[in-house]
């Protein structure tokens, strides 16, 4: 997930677009679908993960800015709901790009990414998640400059819901 | 299940001009799980699951969620996006073996 590769499918939607070319087509994900989930979530540890996706970009402590709204006990690992709201103006110059929810203990720490674009208005994102185990769940934040922050929660879990 | 690609979106009621609107989507799909073997070791197989979830407004992309495995069983999205005129809002799931459910929800001004 290099920012080279960003580029490249953002200019390339952009052109089929000024093209004309069918809307529906422009959306369609450029890589194959498997392909991509095995690039974003793969078995690997939390830290190996934030390396692979941030490379060795330094990361500071976002608790001002970020909402991460995790429940304390999970009773069921299964479904556990999160979400997180960032303070962000979300204008065309200054917004959030993507929002990332890791969970340290799962076996695949990578939970979501979501990208969005300074129309959402306001910097949040919902989602029902799975956790292995007792462990944190942490949100980072990349902003439109590419600053990177993060917080971290620390959710216990009665029963797991990952499976496996 | 025939149920799998049920698409529920859930928008205020009561949206106002230049509102910045919450939004729920939940779709019916199972998320399957990694499973393993008695060794522990992955079992290599298409697991279908939902890896994108694309949300567009009057034809502009507003969010893309690009999800793994770890997210729960009949996912539920939120997000957000500014009500600037009236149209279709759109999300559209993706899973691994080529499905792609929708749902739309017409955005009005009252």
């Amino acid at each position: 997930m290099t920012g080279d590769h960003r580029v490249s499918r953002r200019t390339m939607l952009r052109t089929l677009s000024a093209l004309g070319v069918a809307v529906a087509g422009g959306f369609d994900p450029v890589t194959p679908g498997t392909a991509h989930a095995q690039a974003l979530g793969q078995n690997e540890t939390v830290e190996a993960a934030i390396k692979r996706l941030f490379g060795g970009k330094t990361i500071k402590d976002g608790s001002p800015a970020i909402k991460l709204d995790v429940p304390i006990i999970a009773e069921n690992g299964a479904v556990v709901p999160v979400s997180v709201s960032v303070d962000s103006p979300m204008t065309p110059t200054s917004y959030v790009r993507h929002i990332y929810v890791l969970a340290d203990k799962n076996r695949i720490p990578i939970v979501t990414r979501v990208t969005l674009a300074p129309e959402a208005g306001r910097a949040f994102m919902g989602a029902n998640i799975r956790l292995g185990e007792t462990g944190d769940v942490r949100a980072i934040v990349e902003q439109s400059d590419g600053t990177l922050l993060q917080v971290k929660r620390e959710v216990k879990v009665t029963v797991g819901g990952c499976g496996g | 299940m025939t149920d799998i690609g049920k698409v529920r979106l859930r928008v205020p009621a009561i949206i106002k001009a230049g509102d910045v609107v919450q939004v729920r989507a939940l779709v019916i799909h199972p998320m399957e799980r990694i499973e393993r073997d008695a060794q522990g070791k992955i079992i290599q197989k298409n697991y279908n699951y939902i890896d994108k979830v694309i949300v567009t407004y009057l034809g502009k992309t507003v969010a893309t969620f690009d999800t793994t495995q770890n997210v729960a069983e009949n996912p539920f999205f939120s997000f957000t996006f500014k009500a600037t005129d009236p149209g279709l809002l759109k999300v559209q799931f993706l899973d691994t073996t080529g499905g792609r459910y929708e749902g739309t929800a017409e955005i009005k001004f009252s």
